[in-house]
């Protein structure tokens, strides 16, 4: 499968906002079954290039080459970018995942309730599916925001921090499950972490952003404090 | 008085007021929802005052191009006004929010500050039809026309029906714009659908009901639906049924005490509010569903009381006499009647005639039971007849038949005063007469009335012909028949 067209393609690209630089010379391709795992400090530009691959930011200058639509990206933001004031139930949050394929004006119809099940199941949490949104713990939340990710039906899931903010049991829980989707269901994953220590108990494929620059891993991590 | 039954009957003369009042209860809130979540509620503040200011802009126009005034397309006028300002307002807020920078709450704080500031200068720079475009802005919902109420109806179904069938859409990209942006191709397009239908709503409401209304029905139901909802289906459904309940309600109120029904519905609904909360709080701590029940019944329990309404009891009166005092008017205007005769118009023209003479709604009304009295066979007389000092007794009972002795009056006192008889000339006649029997030997009320009456101004072409309708009316509760 990895040997395949790659999903996504950076060459030489210069990301940022409203014309100005953070990051530049990028190099990345994400092929189908990859697990890539992108580290660096906070506010080092892992969430530009997130925002670039999904089209939210434009590329400043260089290549981005998508072989797949966007309505095929599952992205999981960090779940405090929400508004916790939202009185929405775990169910709801979900469901939204498959608004894509829906007529605006129709129900939800039964195909799409059978998969919002399997998502619920797969990510363990389905008898949290009636509770609020905003009152489950912060694993919980994330494991929901990847099932909503599921729900897209992505080729390539890409989830910004989805290890910061949780317990380690959570952690722990979130990261199997990466792992479960990428090697089980052959998903391409992309995520992003500031803590490099755990990021290597994942996968060992490490896109370190720093300085304004990306480099693929090298040396260890002593070498790396964050 | 009007038993909260009889306000729900569609023979009762408000019940188009009340319909235009449920229509905008129903749907204002579902689109106040949307603006909550998106947290833009500041902007259903400033997008009435900017409809608010379309309006007395729009006549200000109109004014200073030299066109007449009262040509009877007012309201067309007006609703353009407002929907002109209101699209073009929402356009500008938009195109700031994306071009500019700082805070958007800053921009639509100064946006309703301008809004408001510009409405007042309209009007003071637009003599001619001063009153008229007030009462436009205070949006008199009671005086709603049936071709309004259509008007009212089709727009906020449209509306209604639009943010229905786009649920899932305006719900993804107030929740997560990035994930609306992905699934349905551009964020903006839904956001832009949103603000038009806010734009609607809130520009055909305001002339329909004022701003006060349209801001409170926007904002209060879903207030109170959020601390009760746990997802968005029960959110947007529970803000419609608050909506409709604080209108209800509120309605009943402002007819049973004789309230502005605008003012009465946001104060109801904070009412309402505050109590979600309590029951809220008290639920939380157990053992509350007895509470919640007991709130339920109470609020209800006053709904089909009715106060004490019994009609005079002629026999109690016995050989009589009874007094008749003089009308108090406690209304602040001097509710002189039009004259009917022309030469007395003319009289009054030329200065030989002071307005003065001509007869009032106290004269009318006291001349009319006086002859009902008479016709019953009791035995009426008028206190100054007798001595010229008793032109008028305080309302008080005890001190009223204390004067009334003093001139060694014996039998029955009858102590009246208007509180209320207004009407702006297109509502309907308003008014609300206070009634006491007292007995002067010892200063005993032995019969009290106060009596509301809504008199419609359709089949009667002046305020003489309105008022001797409104008295026919009060006099027939006086009498059970």
């Amino acid at each position: 499968m990895s040997n395949g067209l790659p999903l996504v393609t950076l060459r030489a690209a210069t990301l940022g906002y409203d014309g100005a630089a953070v990051l530049q010379a990028v190099d990345l391709d994400i092929r189908a079954g990859e697990l890539i795992a992108m580290a660096g400090p906070n506010g080092s530009g892992k969430t530009t290039i997130f925002r670039t691959i999904l089209g939210f930011l434009p590329v400043i200058s260089g290549l981005l080459v998508r072989n797949c639509t966007l309505s095929e990206f599952g992205y999981v933001p960090q779940s405090s970018a929400l508004d916790s004031t939202f009185p929405i139930t775990a169910r709801e949050v979900v469901a939204m995942g498959g608004f894509g394929r829906l007529k605006p004006y129709l129900g939800l119809p039964g195909r799409e309730k059978q998969r919002l099940h399997d998502v619920l199941d797969q990510v363990g949490l389905a008898h949290l599916a009636g509770r609020s949104f905003f009152s489950l713990s912060g694993g919980q939340r994330q494991r929901m925001l990847i099932a909503r990710a599921l729900m897209v039906g992505p080729k390539i899931l890409i989830l910004d921090e989805p290890l910061s903010g949780v317990d380690p049991e959570s952690q722990k829980a979130i990261s199997e499950l990466l792992l479960m989707l990428n090697r089980e269901e052959g998903k391409a994953i992309f995520f992003s972490s500031h803590d490099l220590r755990m990021v290597r108990s994942v996968t060992d494929k490490i896109l370190r952003v720093d300085g304004g620059r990306v480099v693929w891993e090298e040396g260890s991590v002593a070498q790396h404090p964050w | 008085m009007v038993s909260f039954w009889e306000i729900l009957s569609p023979s009762f003369l408000l019940f188009p007021a009340l319909l235009g009042s449920v229509i905008l209860a129903f749907v204002c809130p579902l689109v106040g929802a949307h603006l909550m979540l998106r947290r833009r509620v500041f902007l259903g503040l400033t997008l009435p005052q900017i409809a608010a200011c379309g309006v007395a802009g729009t006549f200000w126009l109109q004014h200073a191009l030299g066109f007449t005034h009262g040509s009877g397309g007012e309201r067309l006028l007006a609703t353009a006004g407002s929907l002109v300002f209101t699209l073009a307002g929402m356009g500008l807020l938009a195109y700031l929010d994306r071009r500019a920078t700082g805070s958007p709450e800053g921009r639509l704080a100064a946006a309703y500050a301008l809004a408001s500031a510009l409405t007042i200068l309209f009007i003071v720079f637009n003599p001619a039809g001063e009153l008229e475009i007030l009462n436009l802005l205070k949006g008199e919902v009671i005086s709603l026309s049936k071709e309004e109420l259509k008007l009212l109806a089709i727009v906020y179904g449209v509306v209604y029906v639009g943010l229905v069938l786009f649920r899932r859409e305006f719900l993804l990209n107030s929740f997560d714009r990035d994930l609306s942006f992905l699934l349905t191709g551009g964020s903006a397009q839904w956001s832009f659908w949103l603000y038009v239908l806010c734009g609607f709503s809130i520009a055909i409401g305001v002339i329909m009901a004022g701003p006060l209304l349209v801001f409170g029905f926007m904002v209060l139901p879903p207030l109170a639906a959020r601390t009760l909802a746990r997802g968005m289906s029960s959110f947007l459904s529970l803000s419609s049924l608050i909506g409709i309940f604080i209108a209800v309600l509120g309605f009943y109120l402002s007819v049973r005490l004789d309230l502005p029904l605008g003012p009465t519905d946001v104060a109801f609904g904070c009412v309402v509010i505050f109590a979600v909360y309590a029951v809220q709080s008290i639920l939380r701590r157990g053992g509350g569903v007895a509470g919640l029940i007991v709130f339920i019944l109470t609020l209800c329990a006053g709904c089909g009381a009715r106060r004490s309404e019994a009609p005079l009891d002629l026999s109690t009166l016995g050989k009589g006499p009874v007094w008749l005092s003089s009308v108090r008017n406690g209304t602040g205007s001097d509710l002189r009647l039009p004259a009917t005769n022309p030469l007395r118009s003319l009289g009054e023209m030329a200065g030989k005639l002071p307005p003065e003479s001509r007869p009032t709604v106290m004269d009318l009304l006291r001349g009319s039971l006086q002859r009902e009295l008479q016709h019953r066979q009791i035995a009426v007389s008028l206190p100054e007849e007798r001595d010229v000092r008793l032109q008028s007794f305080p309302f008080d009972a005890v001190s009223a038949a204390a004067n009334a002795r003093t001139a060694n009056l014996s039998g029955w006192l009858w102590l009246w005063e208007i509180r209320r008889w207004h009407t702006d000339g297109r509502s309907p006649l308003r008014t609300v007469v206070e009634m006491q029997l007292v007995r002067i030997d010892n200063g005993g009320v032995s019969w009290q009335r106060q009596i509301i009456k809504t008199v419609p101004l359709s089949g009667a072409a002046r305020l003489d012909e309105t008022s001797a309708d409104a008295i026919r009316d009060i006099l027939r509760e006086v009498f059970g028949a």
